[in-house]
C-alpha cells in the first residue's frame, strides 16, 4: 500500500532528523568539556601560540599531577568535601524534623512557615553578603570553614524543607500511627517507620544538598582570605593570576571538581526533578 | 527521647520544637543578615563597614543619583529577560526531543546534566577561554576546519562580552527547564494522545491543547525560580569581565559586590540589596500566591 510506505518513508525521515538534532545538542553541551580537557593536557606554550590546534600535539598528561605540588589542591579538596559534607549533615538534622512537622502535625503559623520558606528562596546570598559578613563577625566567623558550612545549611533550608515535606507527605501516616498504638513515641515512629520508607527521597536531597555546597562560589570566596582554608571552587583561581593565566592548570584542576559532583548529579538526575515539581506543584 | 507530654500545653508546642531547629538556623543566616542590610541601608558607613547613625535616604538618592546604576539596571533587566526567556524555550524543546522514545536517550539524558551539575565559575572559564580572540577554542577549531583563515575577535565591544554571558547563562539553565519540563511531560496520560489522533489532529494543535497546557504548571515553577536565581547569579559575569569595563556589563549583584568589598561603600551597596529586594519580591509574591492557590485546589 502506498500510503503506508509514505508514513514509513516520514516516520524514517523524522527519526533521521530527531538523531541529528540530539546528537548535535549533546556535541554542543560536551564542547566546553571537550575544551578544558584538550586544554588541560596541552603545554603552555601550545596554548598561547597564534596556530594553536584542537588536539594537544604532545600530550601533558603530567600537567594532572603538577597542579598537586603547584597548588594546595588536596587542602583544598579536603575543604569542598568538608563544607560540603558539613553542610549536608546539618541542613539534613535541621530540615528533617521541620519537614515532619509540616507534613504529619497541624499547628498555627504552618502556612507562614511554609511561606518565609518559598519567600527565602529569594535571598541569595549574594544579596545579603554585606549582612552575612556582618553576623560572621559577630560570631568570630569569618575566614573559617564552620562559617561556611551554616551559611550553606540556612540557605539550602528551603529546597531541603521543601522536597523532604513531599517525600513525607506521599507516604501514608498509618504505619506510624500503627507504631505509635505498638507504644513508639513520635521520634521513635519517625525514625523507624518513616525514614527507611522515604529514604530515596532522603538520599536525592541529601545529594542535591551536597553538590550545591559543593559548587557554591560566591560566599566563599567573599569570607574566606587564607589560602588553605579555600574550598576548590575559589582555590582553583590561584591559576588565574591577574596578568597571566595557567590555563592547563585551570582546566586540569577544574576536572578533579566537576567529575564527583557529574557523577552524583547523574545518579539523582530522574528523582530530583520529579521531586522538585511535586513540591511546587502539590504546594 | 522525649517523654509523651499528656499535659495540654506540651502538646500544643510539640510542632514548634520540631521546627525549631530549622528556624534557629534560618534566622541566624538568613534574617539577621537581612536585618543587618536593611540598617546599613538606612545608615551612615564608614569604609571599614561600621555602622555610624541614620541617613534616611541618603544612600538610595546616592546610589539612584549615579549613572551608573541605570545602567547596571539595564543590564540586570536585560540578562535576567533573556536568559529566562530563551532558556525556558529551548529547554522546553529539548524535553520534547528527548520525550521521543530513541536509542541512546538514557545516555543523551545523562549528556545534558553536564552543565547542570558544573560549578558556574568552571563553565564560565570554560566559555572565557573559548571566546578568546588570540588564542581561544572557537577560532581554533574553525580555523581548523577551514571556515575561517584568521582569528575573529568575537568580543569587539563591551556589548558583544554581555551577550556571550547571556549566551552562558542560557547554556547553563538549559538542563534545569528540560528536566522540570520532561518529568511533566512524563506524567501526561497517554490516552490523550490518542484521542486526539483518532480526532484527526496534527502534531501542533496536540502540542498546543494537549502537552503544553499540562506542562504549565512544572513550566511556571521552573520559570519562577529561573527568575530568581538568574536575577541574583554572580559567577558568570564576574569571571568573564568583572563587570568592567567601568561597568558596562555589570549586573546587581556583581556591582553591589565591587560597591562593598573594592570601594567600601557599604551603605550603597546594601540599599542596592534592598532595590534588589523589592525587585524580587514581586516576582516571590507572584510565586507565592499561586503555588498557595494550587495547593487549596
Amino acid at each position: 500500500m502506498r500510503d503506508d510506505i509514505r508514513v514509513n518513508w516520514k516516520k524514517l525521515l523524522s527519526r533521521i532528523l530527531l538523531y541529528f538534532v540530539v546528537v548535535l545538542i549533546c556535541l554542543f553541551i560536551l564542547y566546553p568539556y571537550f575544551v578544558m580537557f584538550t586544554t588541560a593536557l596541552k603545554s603552555r606554550e601550545e596554548i598561547f601560540s597564534m596556530n594553536g590546534t584542537v588536539f594537544p600535539l604532545k600530550y601533558m598528561w603530567t600537567n594532572f599531577a603538577d597542579i598537586w605540588s603547584r597548588a594546595p589542591m588536596a587542602k583544598y579538596m579536603l575543604n569542598s568535601i568538608l563544607i560540603a559534607g558539613g553542610s549536608t549533615l546539618i541542613a539534613m538534622l535541621c530540615g528533617i524534623p521541620a519537614a515532619y512537622a509540616l507534613a504529619r502535625m497541624k499547628f498555627k503559623g504552618q502556612t507562614a512557615f511554609l511561606g518565609f520558606i518559598i519567600v527565602s528562596q529569594m535571598f541569595a546570598p549574594v544579596v545579603l553578603l554585606i549582612g552575612i559578613y556582618k553576623v560572621m563577625q559577630i560570631l568570630n566567623l569569618t575566614n573559617s570553614i564552620l562559617g561556611l558550612v551554616f551559611v550553606n545549611a540556612a540557605f539550602n533550608q528551603a529546597f531541603t524543607i521543601w522536597l523532604l515535606r513531599g517525600t513525607f507527605m506521599s507516604i501514608s501516616a498509618e504505619m506510624e500511627q500503627a507504631a505509635t498504638i505498638d507504644g513508639c513515641n513520635r521520634v521513635q515512629a519517625m525514625l523507624r517507620v518513616l525514614l527507611p520508607v522515604a529514604a530515596p527521597g532522603i538520599v536525592t536531597t541529601l545529594i542535591f544538598i551536597f553538590i550545591n555546597a559543593w559548587n557554591e562560589y560566591t560566599v566563599a570566596l567573599c569570607l574566606i582570605s587564607t589560602d588553605t582554608f579555600k574550598p576548590l571552587t575559589v582555590g582553583i583561581n590561584i591559576f588565574n593570576g591577574y596578568n597571566m593565566i595557567e590555563w592547563q592548570y585551570l582546566f586540569a584542576a577544574s576536572i578533579f571538581a566537576i567529575i564527583p559532583v557529574v557523577i552524583l548529579f547523574m545518579s539523582i538526575e530522574k528523582n530530583l526533578t520529579s521531586g522538585l515539581t511535586a513540591g511546587g506543584v502539590k504546594g | 527521647m522525649k517523654k509523651k507530654t499528656p499535659h495540654r500545653l506540651g502538646r500544643a508546642a510539640e510542632p514548634y520544637i520540631w521546627i525549631l531547629p530549622s528556624v534557629i538556623l534560618m534566622a541566624i543566616f538568613i534574617i539577621v543578615p537581612i536585618g543587618f542590610v536593611f540598617r546599613m541601608a538606612f545608615s551612615q558607613v564608614t569604609k571599614a563597614g561600621l555602622i555610624k547613625g541614620f541617613a534616611g535616604f541618603d544612600n538610595f538618592s546616592k546610589v539612584l543619583g549615579s549613572a551608573k546604576f541605570s545602567m547596571v539596571l539595564k543590564n540586570t533587566i536585560i540578562w535576567t529577560v533573556l536568559v529566562v526567556v530563551l532558556s525556558t524555550v529551548l529547554g522546553f524543546i529539548l524535553a520534547l526531543l528527548l520525550n521521543n522514545k530513541f536509542k541512546g536517550r538514557k545516555i543523551a539524558r545523562a549528556i545534558v546534566v553536564f552543565p547542570w551539575a558544573t560549578t558556574l565559575v568552571i563553565q564560565a572559564s570554560a566559555w572565557k577561554f573559548i571566546i578568546n580572540t588570540d588564542y581561544g577554542a572557537l577560532n581554533t577549531l574553525l580555523k581548523s576546519l577551514g571556515i575561517i583563515q584568521s582569528n575573529i575577535n568575537w568580543t569587539p565591544t563591551p556589548e558583544a562580552f554581555f551577550g556571550w554571558e547571556i549566551a552562558c547563562g542560557i547554556f547553563v539553565t538549559i538542563p534545569f527547564v528540560c528536566f522540570t519540563a520532561l518529568s511533566g511531560l512524563q506524567s501526561i496520560d497517554n490516552t490523550l494522545y490518542e484521542a486526539a489522533i483518532v480526532d484527526g489532529s496534527n502534531y501542533w494543535q496536540k502540542l498546543f491543547h494537549i502537552t503544553l497546557p499540562l506542562v504549565k504548571p512544572s513550566l511556571t515553577v521552573a520559570t519562577v525560580l529561573n527568575i530568581i536565581y538568574v536575577f541574583n547569579s554572580f559567577p558568570i559575569v564576574w569571571t568573564i569581565t568583572k563587570g568592567d569595563p567601568a561597568s558596562r556589563t555589570d549586573t546587581l549583584v556583581t556591582y553591589l559586590y565591587k560597591l562593598a568589598f573594592y570601594n567600601g561603600k557599604q551603605g550603597e551597596a546594601a540599599a542596592v540589596s534592598v532595590i534588589g529586594f523589592l525587585i524580587l519580591l514581586v516576582c516571590a509574591s507572584c510565586y507565592m500566591v499561586s503555588t498557595l492557590k494550587k495547593g487549596e485546589d
